[in-house]
């Protein structure tokens, strides 16, 4: 083992609050290890609803979540804005629904108030027919609609913007990297002990351990003996690869929840479940049901969407905090930054519960604790910092692509998970051949994020740059992108072969449980594309 | 207390809405949507589009119908079914792709294993593109 490293504060934890930690105090001067057991982004983070969302549904429980919550995302929006965009929802009511439309549209006058300080419009109200004119596929029992506006975000994308910028000030960054016990001098906790992505232990010494790692929250703190009480709860989600409509739906679940059909850039996801979650946090399944759960619900409103076929499911935990005697709806999204010395565990900061859209200010509550306990003076400016790519305005689309010989389509794809820096992407060699299609990547962005983004595996790829994320799943592209992957990290012909297995195996796990009568035709046809991939 | 307060204070503004819609007139507000969201590429499908819709964007670009015809403009014909379907909130900025000729689309069409309607995607994608 070499010798240990020495920084300011470790933290641990790379989803999109440890990666906003990191990125917050690297900002303010202090030296920060980030250590990742998987990928950027590939626990909850990247199994959300992709929205940065003001949370209409905390002005039942305490408007100043909404107000906190609205206020973030209206920074993410200013800081990111290359990776944002508007959804538009249309809210549909029927006659047997909760709440009425009379009720739902004082709640979206209500929630217009706080809407400008996300940059987002406010709500409209429609009649039925109105409605129907908006979105033709919605069903004749709908008897009037009111609508509202929130934020898409590539959440991938989004945690390594704020990882590449901590990197940019200073940061180290190692993702597939587990931490596999706290250091401890006495009651204190002086660093960490972790296995890197080659297997070697090393160790890293730290005035202060963060302690970021969502629903993993109370397997670290348990390493230094400090409880940390989480109620965990399982979220699903069903992804289409394409937008179902233009406008975003809401409808009501058979439990009374409020489920939703998301439309991002090229893709829709539908859900979300809500379940408390007891098994292991490294292994959560789909099951049939909550697909059944989500499209029972759907198909009330907009009655074809069985017609359509999905792609993949993504399932992910939500780090909630605990709380006996409430349904896990009514459980709050707010968050707790812990600071353990009470517990005997000094130098050990934990940052629980949350979500997506206050991932932000969370980061900066926790970076003004870890200043305060190393008596650092400097202020938090990540509400007005730009991240990476966003430092000036877009080149048009169309005249990107002419000039770097993309197709236009390309070049709106690349410009909206690279920003300004897509420049740079595409100075690498073969910029216009195409990796996949359906999701439009280059060969050049591909080799990009081999070499600078940290990519190790194909799956890494399809959180960095969208490998496989379209119509073909990955049959058109994934042993095409194991060799240009491969190329760039030295991989023989027999290990392409294994990170194609390993991904098309991993993508099947996934895809399964929403394979319908069409979807098991694809399967034929992908196993034959793929062939020896599946054995 | 804090949920005491915020359901207080919902019932007075739900109070008040009804008041306000007691003492005015209700106007249709589609047009006032559509044109907020117009910059942003978000807009209805037409009727008989969204009759369609799940076979227009049924595509899983196996590849089959660009060996039976060539390109739409500079597309390739399963690009056009799959990535400019998947995206056409963002055509608007992608109109020089689709620039050019178009190839035999039913007899593409005829090669497709789940039936993709070449002809009307690329009708609708030219028509999304141009804005």
């Amino acid at each position: 083992m070499s010798a240990p490293s020495a920084h300011d504060v470790c933290v641990i934890g790379g989803g999109v609050t440890g990666a906003g930690i990191a990125r917050d105090l690297s900002l303010r001067g202090l030296s920060v290890l980030l250590l990742e057991k998987g990928d950027w982004g590939a626990g909850t983070t990247g199994s959300s609803s992709w929205m940065i969302h003001g949370g209409p549904r905390y002005l039942e429980f305490d408007w100043n979540t909404t107000r906190l919550s609205t206020q973030d995302a209206g920074y993410i929006v200013s800081i990111a804005r290359n990776m944002v965009y508007r959804v538009a929802f249309i809210i549909p009511v029927l006659p047997h629904d909760k709440n009425n439309i009379e009720r739902m549209e004082t709640a979206m006058e209500v929630y217009d108030r706080f809407q400008p300080l996300k940059k987002a419009h406010p709500h409209v109200r429609l009649t039925a027919e109105e409605a129907r004119q908006a979105e033709p596929g919605l069903s004749a029992d709908v008897i009037g609609a009111v609508t509202m506006e929130e934020w898409g975000v590539d959440p991938h994308r989004l945690v390594f913007a704020n990882v590449q910028d901590a990197m940019a000030h200073g940061a180290r960054a190692l993702n597939h990297t587990r931490v596999v016990d706290l250091l401890r001098d006495g009651g204190k906790v002086i660093g960490v002990r972790y296995r890197g992505s080659d297997g070697a232990m090393s160790e890293a010494r730290a005035r202060v351990v963060v302690n970021a790692a969502g629903p993993w929250v109370p397997e670290i703190s348990g390493m230094a003996g400090a409880q940390v009480h989480l109620r965990p709860a399982k979220g699903i989600h069903i992804v289409y690869p394409h937008r179902i409509s233009n406008f975003s739906i809401s409808a009501e679940s058979i439990d009374g929840r409020d489920l939703l059909l998301v439309s991002h850039a090229g893709f829709t996801l539908l859900g979300t479940t809500d379940d408390d979650f007891y098994g292991d946090l490294d292994s959560v399944d789909v099951l049939e049901d909550e697909v059944d759960y989500l499209l029972q619900a759907f198909e009330r409103v907009f009655p074809s969407i069985r017609s359509y076929r999905p792609v993949r499911t993504t399932a992910g935990v939500r780090p909630t905090l605990f709380k006996w005697r409430r349904y896990e709806d009514e459980l709050s999204r707010r968050y707790q930054v812990i600071d353990h010395a009470p517990d005997g565990a000094e130098g050990l900061v934990t940052i629980a519960g949350g979500k997506l859209s206050m991932y932000r200010l969370m980061a900066e509550e926790t970076s003004d604790v870890v200043c305060r306990k190393l008596g650092h003076e400097a202020p938090c400016v990540t509400a007005t910092s730009p991240l990476p790519g966003n430092e000036s305005d877009l080149e048009p689309a169309d005249a990107f692509g002419r000039r770097t010989g993309i197709p236009a389509l390309a070049a709106i794809r690349l410009q909206s998970r690279h920003g300004s820096n897509a420049e740079v992407v595409i100075k690498a060699e073969y910029p216009g051949r195409m990796v996949c299609r359906c999701e439009p990547i280059t060969e050049a962005e591909l080799v990009h994020a081999a070499r600078h983004e940290q990519v190790r595996s194909l799956a890494d790829a399809f959180r960095r740059v969208g490998l496989a994320a379209g119509p073909c799943a990955g049959t058109g592209c994934v042993l095409r992108a194991a060799g240009i992957i491969g190329t760039e990290l030295g991989w023989s012909a027999s290990q392409r072969f294994d990170a194609a297995r390993e991904f098309v195996r991993g993508a099947w796990l996934g895809r399964a449980p929403v394979l319908g009568h069409s979807g098991w035709a694809q399967e034929e046809l992908a196993a034959g594309a793929l062939r020896g991939l599946r054995n | 207390m804090g949920r005491a307060d915020s359901l207080a204070k919902l019932a007075f503004a739900y109070g008040v809405h009804l008041t306000r819609r007691r003492l005015t007139r209700p106007h249709a507000q589609l047009s006032k949507l559509l044109e907020t969201y117009a910059p942003d590429g978000i807009r209805p499908l037409l009727p008989e589009e969204r009759e369609r819709h799940p076979q227009l964007v049924g595509c899983i670009n196996c590849g089959l119908c660009a060996l039976a015809a060539g390109r739409v403009g500079k597309v390739r014909l399963p690009d056009l079914a799959s990535s400019y379907m998947r995206l056409y909130a963002r055509l608007g900025s992608a109109a020089s792709d689709v620039d050019g000729d178009s190839p035999d689309l039913k007899a593409a069409a005829s090669a497709c294993p789940v039936g993709v309607p070449l002809d009307e995607v690329a009708a609708i994608v030219r028509r999304l593109a141009a804005g």
